[in-house]
């Protein structure tokens, strides 16, 4: 490939390949499961649908994830934004639980976004910076220990409950996916960073208020954080310390390995849904064949670094 | 002339950059012990031809020899290692290093393989002494220098390597007075040296004091080399412009009294821009010309909202103009446009979509609601296409796939989407070819004609005098001269670009240590 110059197709070709990714990894964790146990748990509905749900929280925040990186920033308070959300919620429990929880995420964007937007700090130091102290305020909160407040019944009926079968997490994640790809593709604020994810000066000298489109970018992160902080608090049925410490990262690799640019301006929604859902299957396969947890990290790193290769190919964009 | 053989030659050097010429069958000589001043318009090629010298770019065409041999230089290393050093337009030191470690940046003295940073000292002071900056610690960082400071750093690092030739690219343009005169001194000094020097400045003044022999170019084409006091200035002014006129524009209404609409008074902005004061009516195309980087791209982007901090008054059609940034700029109330100098990193986002990119300004037009209405936006997009004539496959394709005019031509057509009063050009047509530039002056004039206002910044004088009603010559900043109807001709301009014989005096810029 010598093209130099992205097209629809060069946009697509992440979604293709990492979905042909995931039916390798489904027919590498049958065979595996036939040979040794006989069964194949990995193509049965009830188990799919299960991991779905637990891959819902995931979903949620690569989604607020992704439109962050869209803008070439990254947000790596998530983290601790989540459980931040999820403690508050718990804590004051009640019809108020859940928009308190949201109120947090949006807090938080708040913040994120004037420091990156106005104050002009790189967004890898500022979330940073955001996350200790939330980690920070969280431990002077519940004193060190684990809270004792427990999730409220709708709470725990959103992340554990079933609608028609099919875990209503998943049917959470489904109306966020709907609520940003809609967003990014059919709104002016959604073209906006694109714009500005590509180019902040041409944005800016378009008359696009980039500075309001990167604040309003962070809001979508930390909401969308939130929201799975308190979904994910309602799953285990109470908040605990460091809760959201295992998404971080996925969140950031889903988002590249659905083809966005890590550094803004290029991406499809439908490829971080694709992401999220290689991701989590890839878990629960080197689950399934009881790799130790040190041979787990490797592939799961080396997995990501590769689709990052091949992606890299006929990529060079920019002159 | 104390050799005989020329130092620096070139024969048939011809150098093009995607379709356009920038050099073409260039002989050029240089010998020992001259100081050759290279005198030219704007892309006349003056700094392409010290490019090839200096090994930044190779030849197309042509034969490039050092005393006598034939070479070829790879990059600009190889150029040092025969003597050739060049001091560029722009600068190239590390603002976050000391400024002995610039000056030896390319080969520091060593001691074990390690830098060693006493023998390094010794040398920065012994540079900065040879130009009189003994006040410029060698351990500072460059970023805390004044600009003039830094410039003879540069100065002092170009010496560092020895030169046989060396070339100064405008490299007293941000000088003070004093250090001006070091520099004289100097090129004097190494002149005594048998070093030769080739010096590039648009300030004629300069030019005359200081060189023996002149060389002219316009047009990518050496015009003349002769010495020093064998033309008049008129003649070399003359020298400079005369070139074929290769375009056709649009015949401009006869002057008649237009109602003002914009009007600038008082402008100031820090050193960029002094007291400039200008009205414009309805329906009226005034070009500001002048060399570049005099203030014209700032007096744009000043009115267009970009810039903090400006004094003075503007108004549109009698309401105050202060937009705070150019989303305020292109409001309801205002509708001013601006046509950015850098297609590529201000006007475009190459990466994406034709639609995306044209749509950019206008997304608040093309919805309804908070939701992109896709019919509108559609017919928007064909709407644009279709008014300039985009040359284009499909809407979707990314706007990199364009040839540089139909790229210019979306990045004005995106700007027409938002139906502006006010239209602000820097410099539109750079880089562009001919057809679409004859595209782009009848736009211009139609769209005067419907009754908006107009400001081109042009850095082709033909331009501003085919297409504009009046000419502002920008000089330093201020506007030295305003010329209109039959008194808009190329000598005027050039006169009033150089500011020769002009009634402003003569300012030398001089910042301020910090």
């Amino acid at each position: 490939m010598k093209i130099a110059i992205p097209s629809l197709k060069s946009e697509d070709k992440p979604i293709f390949i990492a979905s042909g990714f995931i039916l390798v990894i489904l027919s590498v964790g049958t065979v595996y499961t036939l040979s040794t146990q006989g069964t194949a748990p990995l193509l049965s509905p009830g188990y799919l649908l299960q991991q779905l749900q637990t891959g819902s929280f995931l979903g949620i925040v690569a989604a607020g994830m992704m439109v962050v990186i869209l803008l070439g920033h990254i947000d790596l308070s998530v983290a601790w934004t989540m459980t931040a959300a999820a403690m508050m919620a718990t804590t004051v429990g009640g019809d108020l639980a859940i928009p308190v929880g949201i109120a947090i995420g949006v807090g938080v964007g708040l913040v994120n976004g004037f420091g990156v937007a106005y104050l002009r700090v790189p967004s890898m130091i500022f979330t940073l910076g955001v996350d200790s102290v939330l980690r920070g305020l969280m431990v002077a909160h519940t004193g060190g220990f684990a809270p004792q407040d427990s999730a409220t019944p709708l709470m725990r009926a959103l992340a554990s409950s079933k609608l028609m079968g099919i875990p209503s997490a998943i049917f959470v994640w489904l109306a966020v996916s709907l609520v940003i790809a809609i967003m990014l593709k059919r709104t002016a604020f959604g073209r906006q960073i694109y714009l500005t994810g590509n180019r902040e000066m041409a944005a800016y000298l378009s008359g696009v208020r980039t500075r309001r489109v990167i604040l309003a970018s962070f809001v979508v992160s930390g909401v969308c954080a939130a929201m799975a902080g308190v979904m994910l608090a309602g799953y285990s049925a109470r908040a605990f310390q460091g809760m959201g410490n295992a998404f971080l990262l996925p969140a950031i690799a889903a988002v590249v390995i659905g083809g966005t640019r890590i550094l803004g301006g290029q991406g499809r929604y439908a490829g971080t849904l694709v992401g999220v859902i290689l991701i989590v299957l890839l878990n629960s396969v080197l689950s399934i064949m009881q790799m130790p947890e040190a041979g787990r990290q490797v592939i799961y790193g080396s997995v990501i670094i590769c689709m990052l290769l091949v992606y890299g190919r006929g990529n060079k964009v920019q002159s | 002339m104390t050799a005989d053989r020329p130092i620096v030659q070139l024969s048939g050097v011809s150098k093009h950059f995607s379709g356009t010429r920038a050099l073409e069958n260039v002989d050029f000589a240089c010998f020992s012990g001259a100081i050759h001043g290279i005198l030219g318009e704007n892309g006349a090629g003056k700094s392409t031809l010290i490019k090839i010298i200096s090994g930044v770019l190779q030849p197309d065409s042509g034969e490039l020899s050092v005393n006598g041999t034939r070479v070829s230089f790879a990059n600009p290393t190889h150029a040092v290692a025969s003597g050739i050093v060049c001091i560029f337009q722009e600068l190239s030191l590390v603002p976050d290093l000391s400024v002995s470690d610039n000056i030896s940046l390319a080969s520091p003295p060593r001691r074990f393989g390690l830098i060693d940073k006493r023998a390094q000292r010794r040398c920065a002071e012994e540079l900065l002494a040879r130009i009189k900056c003994e006040d410029v610690d060698p351990n500072a960082l460059v970023r805390e220098l004044s600009l003039s400071r830094r410039q003879m750093v540069e100065i002092a690092k170009a010496l560092g390597k020895d030169p046989k030739v060396l070339i100064l690219d405008e490299a007293t343009s941000a000088l003070t007075s004093r250090d001006v005169g070091t520099v004289y001194e100097l090129l004097a000094d190494l002149k005594a040296q048998n070093v030769s020097s080739l010096f590039i400045s648009h300030r004629m003044h300069e030019i005359e004091q200081l060189c023996d022999t002149l060389s002219v170019f316009r047009n990518g084409q050496h015009i003349e080399t002769f010495a020093k006091g064998a033309r008049t200035d008129r003649e070399i002014v003359r020298l400079m412009i005369g070139r074929e006129v290769d375009a056709q524009y649009p015949p401009k209404p006869a002057p008649k009294p237009r109602p003002e609409h914009l009007r600038i008074e008082n402008l100031a902005w820090e050193r960029q821009i002094k007291d400039v004061s200008l009205s414009i009516g309805k329906g009226e195309i005034v070009g500001l010309g002048g060399l570049d980087g005099q203030g014209q791209k700032e007096l744009l982007l000043g009115l267009f909202g970009v810039l903090r901090g400006m004094q003075g008054r503007v108004t549109i059609a009698g309401r105050p103009c202060t937009p705070g940034s150019p989303a305020e700029a292109k409001q309801a109330s205002l509708r001013i446009a601006l046509v950015p100098e850098d297609r590529k990193t201000e006007g475009l986002m190459l990466a994406m979509s034709i639609a995306d990119n044209l749509l950019a300004a206008s997304y608040a037009r093309v919805s309804d609601g908070i939701f992109i209405n896709a019919d509108k936006a559609r017919q928007a997009v064909e709407d644009g296409i279709a008014k300039l004539r985009i040359k284009t496959g499909s809407a979707d394709d990314p706007v990199a796939t364009l040839s540089g005019g139909n790229q210019q031509k979306v990045v004005i057509a995106k700007w027409l989407m938002t139906d502006p009063d006010v239209i602000l050009l820097n410099d539109p047509t750079r880089g562009i070819d001919v057809g679409t530039k004859q595209e782009i002056y009848r736009l211009m004039r139609d769209l005067a004609d419907q009754g908006k206002t107009i400001l081109l910044y042009s850095s082709d004088y033909a331009e501003l005098i085919g297409c504009c009603d009046r000419v502002m010559v920008m000089y330093d900043g201020g506007i030295v001269a305003s010329l209109s109807g039959d008194a808009i001709t190329e000598e005027a301009i050039v006169a009033a670009s150089l500011n020769v014989g002009g009634a402003v005096p003569h300012a030398v810029p001089g910042p301020s240590h910090a």
